[in-house]
């Protein structure tokens, strides 16, 4: 009976996300406004859908869509989640996610962001009977309590100096908006998970049930994004301060992200991870477009914000692909640590093919969808490197591109560690070893994404011209952007080349079965392979000064060196902003709020002796002033 | 020259030349080891015997391995078709840098889950220690890319190398070069990173990689990693020899032979340097890489400041 429910709130939420779909599709190209004839207590709400609203709403209808496909089944292993809860605050974060795209005012963005943080905080907090996942909720609604105090803030700010509650009348260029502006990007940082305020993030989506880190990681955190390209780039922000903190920020955050997501071991925190070096890229872009366009060099500033945009929606599918592969790992094997896991490739293909081409796409490999938003800022920073301009700026970009492919390396290597470790070889554990595709719903739902990251991938150059059509429409001066990315003859000549290898070279051969090369010792044990953690200790040792990278080993036995009786290996990982930075200030949070708690000491009395002093304060000011 | 003429010669360099290299490589260390050596055309017998063969495969392997030398095969091939590391080639597509950059690492994601198929340790381990190059070496093949491009004011391979106006910044053309050669030493497991020719308890990276590899796989697999020398190889003689102002100048045919003539000298130099130089400490070799990425940015530093329209 339960399940029924649980099987028509997911065709309802389909049903929500395909109309909206079709809406979208039937007004492209036109600018629609709304005002409700109530208002929201003395203010009026204002709504605005242009293009790239619509953009985003086809990301919303396609991530929803596969999560409202994959839901009940994935459900079904939790039995301490009570359904009802998730697809209620599921779908207040649906719609008003959907309500927040298309708001054009303050208010009615902080009234629909204030209930999408509440309803995301309530779907981290789903299976609330684990410890662990109480911290993270606690964590996360910490962090969306600082973004909004901040955002409501730099709003306020600007409502004083402009008289206006709407976004387009807010103009940023002038030098007293700039802190508000500043106020704005650490709002929407701390929302979006950038460095340091990243750490609300892997604790979140590692808690949260899958399929919601998958809508949390591939929607909510890009309209963050939308609305710092809402808010400050079509607010003409020109504050060269604000523009390089964005910068340095996101550059940080892409490198930092991919770090540690090598050095887990844990494979939601690891995709938590990427999640976390992509939003810094899609802020490097933002910040490098805001920088072109105060220099005025407007193809520059439209090829990064184009690649901001693009990235958005590229990143949304797979990775939201990449946590729904994850619930599915987490059915049918019950774990998600990598120590666990190997061999599933055999057991769950569908599963694996879908995971590799997240993967692919992940890593931004050419013909797939991570790669166009990548390669079009690589363009923007080798223009900016070709132009005249200020040599700060052609060195930042120089070094961006050098960072820029040192992370791509890295996020290979750490995808390809999660991916190998997982499905390939032997099953490190009883549960893995009976692992099976168990539904074809989830299976459904993985089929469709990957097949939505492929087809954007293929058809890269028609989505690069139709975002930059839609920023056109949404009052941005544009430019045709000339270069354009090769992707049909890649493909042409990959699979060309690839059938022909195969059929030249290995499809009519019989070949034999053997075991793995075991250097005459007898039958390998699972134990044997290769662990996460061991695939990764060579790049980590080099980067052991930034993630406190210890590897303590000890081999004991007689004649250590030939028989050890017991070897003891263990890997630690200190994040120093964690321990460093976070835990004292919390301590000093929690030391003052201690004794300002001495105040509220339980006694009439007293608080009748507060009520009498706060009188007498209030009548000596206003004899006073 | 007639089209037949171009396709037939590309078609001979593409197939012919990269077993020639790792030929002349071997002969030169034979040689300078004192050892007649085997002949230059010993790598197309070895290539031809692995075709007769019959495959073995792990019964632990889930089928992405066969598909992975394939890919990674067909992955290089492309490269060779996209990079102008020939001057005559049948037809000259736009090579982007970054797209080529990130076609190397398709070739690389397949590779290193083929060498994980197994569930060997040896073939983990050695994929762990090449991403870690890898993670090393790609700002510094990415940046000497770019260094180039910033003279040539385009991303595209094929006009980089058809420019003719570098007589001020022949320090380009040589450190470009240079980075590239040593990347191509690192990226693909040679002397001073590792020693390719050992077997597998002394050979960290490529030997321990390929070692569930047999008959036609292990066929395809050489034949991708030779060609990978071949082109970085080509690239970084091509580099050298636009030092020399009159390169352009010259017709297309006498360019391909200097460039081909160039590629088998970078050959000799790559099995005397094998011969010379001993392999570096595991954990030696990010200051080895230190040193590469540093040639590149003072080569894109150099092209910044040397680009006249700047």
């Amino acid at each position: 009976m339960r399940d029924f429910s649980s099987k028509i709130a997911s065709a309802l939420l389909c049903l929500l996300s395909l109309s909206v779909m079709v809406w979208a599709t039937i007004t492209w190209g036109t600018e629609l406004t709304y005002t409700p004839p109530f208002l929201l207590g003395v203010f009026s709400l204002n709504f605005r859908c242009d293009d790239l609203a619509r953009l985003f709403i086809f990301l919303f209808s396609a991530v929803t869509i596969a999560i409202a496909i994959f839901s009940p089944d994935y459900l079904q292993q939790y039995n301490n989640i009570h359904k009802g809860q998730y697809w209620v605050s599921f779908f207040l974060l649906a719609v008003s996610l959907l309500l927040v795209v298309v708001s054009a005012d303050a208010i009615c963005f902080l009234v629909f962001w204030e209930i999408m943080a509440l309803s995301s905080a309530a779907l981290v907090a789903s299976d609330h009977l684990q410890k662990k996942v109480r911290k993270a909720a606690l964590i996360y609604l910490g962090a969306t309590r600082i973004a909004s105090a901040v955002l409501c803030a730099g709003f306020l700010w600007m409502h004083v100096l402009t008289n206006s509650w709407i976004f387009v009348n807010w103009d940023f260029s002038r030098p007293s908006t700039y802190w508000p502006a500043f106020l704005i990007l650490t709002g929407l940082c701390i929302k979006a998970g950038i460095w340091p305020f990243h750490l609300w993030l892997p604790y979140a989506y590692s808690a949260a049930p899958s399929t919601s880190s998958a809508f949390m990681s591939g929607f909510m955190s890009k309209v963050a994004m939308l609305a710092l390209v809402r808010i400050l780039v079509m607010g003409h922000l020109n504050s060269p301060y604000v523009i390089w903190t964005a910068f340095v920020l996101g550059c940080i955050t892409a490198f930092w992200g991919v770090l540690f997501a090598l050095v887990q071991n844990n494979l939601k925190k690891l995709i938590a991870y990427s999640s976390i070096e992509n939003l810094g890229l899609i802020l490097i872009c933002i910040a490098f477009s805001l920088n072109a366009s105060s220099n005025k060099q407007v193809l520059i500033a439209h090829m990064a914000l184009v690649a901001a945009i693009v990235h958005c929606l590229n990143h949304g599918l797979f990775k939201s692909l990449l946590f729904l592969g994850t619930g599915a790992i987490e059915k049918s094997a019950g774990r998600l640590d990598l120590e666990y896991l190997g061999g599933l490739a055999k057991q769950m293909p569908t599963t694996w093919i879908c995971m590799t081409v997240a993967c692919l796409a992940a890593c931004a490999l050419p013909p797939l969808n991570g790669f166009p938003g990548k390669w079009l800022l690589y363009q923007a920073l080798f223009q900016n490197i070709c132009v005249k301009g200020a040599i700060l700026e052609k060195t930042a970009s120089v070094l961006s591109i050098c960072l820029l492919s040192a992370v791509g390396a890295l996020i290979l290597s750490a995808l390809v560690k999660a991916l190998a470790v997982a499905f390939l070889g032997k099953a490190r554990s009883t549960n893995a070893a009976e692992a099976s595709e168990r539904s074809i719903a989830m299976s459904v739902a993985l089929v469709f994404l990957a097949s939505c990251c492929v087809l954007s991938g293929l058809f890269a150059n028609a989505m690069l011209t139709s975002v930059g059509s839609a920023l056109a429409s949404s009052g941005l001066p544009t430019v045709r952007v000339e270069v354009s990315l090769p992707t049909s003859f890649i493909v042409i000549t990959l699979i060309g080349t690839s059938l022909a290898c195969y059929f030249l070279f290995l499809h009519p051969v019989k070949t034999r079965k053997y075991v793995t090369w075991d250097c005459g010792y007898g039958s390998l044990s699972p134990k044997a392979q290769v662990t996460a953690d061991s695939f990764a200790q060579p790049s980590a040792r080099i980067f052991r000064p930034l993630l406190r990278y210890h590897n303590l080993s000890k081999i004991d036995g007689a004649d250590r060196r030939h028989f050890p009786e017991r070897i003891h290996v263990e890997t630690r990982i200190i994040s120093i902003l964690e321990t460093k930075v976070y835990a004292p200030l919390l301590a000093m949070v929690n030391v003052s709020s201690r004794s300002i708690a001495r105040l509220q000491a339980g006694s009439i009395h007293i608080y009748l002796l507060y009520v009498c002093s706060t009188l007498i304060i209030l009548l000596l000011l206003g004899v006073a002033f | 020259m007639s089209s037949i003429a171009t396709w037939s010669s590309y078609l001979l360099t593409v197939i012919i030349f990269p077993p020639l290299c790792l030929g002349v490589v071997r002969k030169t260390k034979a040689r300078l080891q004192n050892r007649v050596g085997p002949a230059v055309w010993q790598p197309f017998f070895d290539l031809h015997r692995l075709t007769k063969k019959r495959e073995t495969l792990s019964d632990t392997m889930c089928g992405v391995f066969r598909l992975s030398t394939v890919v990674g095969l067909s992955t290089t091939f492309a490269l060779a078709w996209f990079i102008p590391w020939v001057p005559i080639k049948p037809w000259s597509p736009h090579a982007d840098i970054f797209t080529v950059i990130y076609l190397f690492a398709l070739e690389r994601f397949f590779t290193l889950l083929g060498a994980m198929d197994s569930g060997s340790a040896f073939g983990a381990f050695g994929a762990s220690r090449d991403v870690t190059l890898n993670l090393l070496v790609e700002p510094a093949l990415c940046l000497a890319l770019v260094s180039l491009s910033i003279i040539a004011n385009s991303t595209d391979l094929g006009a980089i190398f058809s420019f003719s106006h570098f007589s001020t910044v022949s320090l380009v053309w040589f450190c470009a070069g240079t980075s590239i050669f040593l990347t191509s030493l690192a990226e693909l497991g040679r002397m001073p990173v590792d020693d390719p020719t050992t077997h597998l308890e002394l050979t960290m990276i490529h030997e321990a990689m390929t070692l569930e590899a047999s008959a036609r796989n292990l066929f395809l697999l050489e034949f991708t990693r030779m060609l990978k020398l071949t082109l970085f190889l080509a690239l970084s003689a091509q580099c050298y020899l636009r030092i020399w102002a009159g390169f352009a100048t010259l017709a297309p045919f006498q360019q391909e032979l200097l460039v081909l003539i160039g590629v088998l000298l970078m050959a000799i130099f790559v099995g005397i340097l094998e011969s010379l130089v001993v392999k570096l400490q595991w954990r030696k070799v990010p200051e080895f890489v230190a040193y590469i990425v540093t040639v590149s940015l003072i080569s894109v530093f150099v092209a910044m400041a040397g680009n006249t329209s700047l």
